[in-house]
C-alpha cells in the first residue's frame, strides 16, 4: 500500500506527524514530507490513522 | 429506497439549542437521516454518515451552510460557501495566513498572555470567567493578530456573535443580528492597511494584495472571515474548558499530573460541547444514505454535536474522559472545508488549558448561565467562587 499527499490541500496541521512519526514529519517551513510513501503489513495501521486524523482529508492510501 | 423517518424536533428552539443532546440521541435512534419538518431540513445524526457528507462536497454543496437565503446569498463568492473548483483557490488565499506555518512565530506570545492572564486571576480568587478569560482572551489574540485597536476592538464582541446569528433560519434571532453582523461587515469593507499595526496578520494580508498575491479588493473579505468565524467560537471553546474543568476535577488532576494530555484535553472538550452543533449543506443531486432517500435540492443540517456523541464510534460517549483523546471528533468540521483557523484555535486552547493546568488545582464555581444562540452553544455567565491554587 501507498500513502498519497494532496499536496495543495495540506495545511500543515501536523496531526499526521504525530499518528505516524515513523512514516512523516513537517520540516522546517511547515510542509510535510513522506518519509516512507510505500508501506508493509508492519506500518499499515499507523498509516491509516495518520490518513484518518487528517482534518482536510489532504491524505489518502491507494 | 425509502424516504426518511420524521421528528418534530425543532432544532432552533430555546430548548434545544440549551441542550441539544437529549434531541440528538432522540434523532440518532430514528436513523442516520431524519426529516425535520418545522425546520424544513433533513438532519444527518450518525457519525459515519456525518463524515463521509462532509468528505463528499460533490453531493453535499456548500452553497448553503446558512438556514436563511439572505445569509447564504450574502456568502456567495466566499471560500465557505463555494465548493471545488472555485473553492480551492480562495481556500489557499484564506489560509496563507492563517495555516499553523504561518502561526509558528506567534505561539511563544500566545503561551506568554494565557499565562499572564491566568495567573492574574488565580491571584484574584474569584472572577467572572466568560468576561474575565473566554471573552477577553481570544480578543486580545485576534485584535493582536489581524492588528486593529479602538472602535473595531471595543464592537468584536457583539460584531462576532452576530455574524454567526444570522445563519439561523429567520427567526427572531436571526433578524435582530443582521444589522449588527452589517457592521462588521462594513467595517472590513472600509478598513485599510494603514489602519492596522504594522507587522500585524491583517497588514500582510492587505501587502500580499498590494504585491498581486491575492486578487485585488479580497484583503478586506479575508478579513472578515477571520473575525466572522473565528471570535465566537472560540470563546465559546474557551468557555467550555473552564466550565468542564470545574465540573470534572479528576479530569483536570490528569492533566496537572500529565501535561502530554493537553491536545487530547481540548479534543475531548470540542468533542464533548463543540461550539458548533448544527451547520447547512445542500443536497445537488439525490442520494441515498443507509437505504434512505434524500431529495435534489434538499437543505440539510450535519449535527456535528450528535455525531461528537454517537455510540457506535466513540465508548461512553456521554462521559467526559480527557484520556480518549478524540482526535477525530466532528467539531472543526472535515475534508476541503475543515475549520481554517483551528491551528490558531489549538494554539490559543492549548496555551490557555496549559495555563490552568499549572496554576490552578481545583476551580469551584457557581451556576453557568446560557443565552439561546441559532449556532454558537456557549455559556455566556460563569462564576468562579474559589480557585484552589496548585
Amino acid at each position: 500500500m501507498r500513502i498519497v499527499l494532496d499536496r495543495p490541500r495540506c495545511e500543515g496541521h501536523g496531526l499526521c506527524e504525530e499518528a505516524a512519526p515513523e512514516l512523516m514529519h513537517l520540516d522546517d517551513d511547515g510542509e510535510l514530507v513522506l518519509d516512507r510513501a510505500e508501506v508493509g503489513e508492519a506500518d499499515a495501521a499507523r498509516a491509516g490513522a495518520a490518513v484518518r486524523v487528517c482534518p482536510v482529508a489532504a491524505l489518502r492510501i491507494a | 429506497m425509502s424516504n426518511p423517518p420524521v421528528s418534530d424536533v425543532d432544532l432552533f428552539s430555546d430548548e434545544v439549542l440549551l441542550d441539544p443532546y437529549p434531541a440528538y440521541a432522540g434523532l440518532r435512534e430514528q436513523g442516520p437521516v431524519v426529516r425535520l419538518p418545522a425546520n424544513d431540513v433533513h438532519v444527518l445524526t450518525r457519525y459515519d454518515v456525518i463524515r463521509d457528507a462532509l468528505a463528499d462536497w460533490e453531493s453535499f454543496s456548500s452553497a448553503s451552510i446558512a438556514f436563511n437565503p439572505t445569509a447564504n446569498e450574502a456568502l456567495t463568492g466566499t471560500s465557505l460557501a463555494s465548493d471545488p473548483p472555485a473553492h480551492t483557490l480562495l481556500r489557499a488565499t484564506l489560509t496563507e495566513n492563517l495555516s499553523p506555518r504561518a502561526l509558528r512565530g506567534l505561539r511563544g506570545r500566545i503561551e506568554e498572555k494565557a499565562d499572564a492572564l491566568v495567573a492574574e486571576l488565580v491571584g484574584t480568587g474569584s472572577f467572572e470567567a466568560i468576561d474575565a478569560l473566554a471573552r477577553a482572551f481570544p480578543l486580545e489574540v485576534v485584535a493582536d493578530l489581524i492588528g486593529f485597536t479602538g472602535h473595531a476592538r471595543e464592537n468584536m464582541l457583539r460584531w462576532g456573535q452576530a455574524a454567526m446569528q444570522v445563519l439561523g433560519p429567520m427567526n427572531r434571532r436571526t433578524v435582530e443580528s443582521f444589522s449588527v453582523a452589517g457592521e462588521l461587515y462594513g467595517w472590513c469593507s472600509e478598513v485599510r492597511a494603514e489602519d492596522l499595526a504594522e507587522g500585524s496578520v491583517g497588514r500582510g494580508i492587505f501587502d500580499a494584495e498590494a504585491r498581486g498575491a491575492v486578487p485585488e479588493n479580497t484583503a478586506g473579505h479575508i478579513i472578515h472571515q477571520y473575525l466572522g468565524a473565528g471570535v465566537d467560537s472560540t470563546v465559546a471553546a474557551i468557555g467550555n474548558i473552564v466550565a468542564l474543568f470545574a465540573a470534572h476535577p479528576g479530569q483536570l488532576a490528569l492533566v496537572r499530573a500529565n501535561p502530554a494530555l493537553v491536545p487530547a484535553a481540548f479534543n475531548e472538550v470540542l468533542r464533548f460541547w463543540p461550539p458548533v452543533n448544527a451547520w447547512g449543506r445542500r443536497v445537488t443531486e439525490e442520494v441515498e444514505i443507509g437505504g434512505v432517500r434524500i431529495p435534489e435540492g434538499a437543505q440539510v443540517a450535519v449535527l456535528l454535536g450528535a455525531g461528537n456523541r454517537d455510540p457506535r464510534h466513540y465508548a461512553d460517549p456521554d462521559v467526559f474522559l480527557v484520556e480518549r483523546n478524540p482526535v477525530d471528533h466532528l467539531s472543526f468540521g472535515y475534508g476541503p472545508h475543515g475549520c481554517a483557523g483551528q491551528g490558531l484555535a489549538r494554539l490559543e486552547a492549548h496555551a490557555v488549558i496549559g495555563a490552568l493546568a499549572r496554576r490552578v488545582g481545583r476551580l469551584v464555581v457557581g451556576p453557568e448561565v446560557r443565552v439561546p444562540a441559532n449556532i454558537t452553544r456557549s455559556i455566556d455567565k460563569l462564576p468562579v467562587l474559589e480557585v484552589v491554587p496548585a
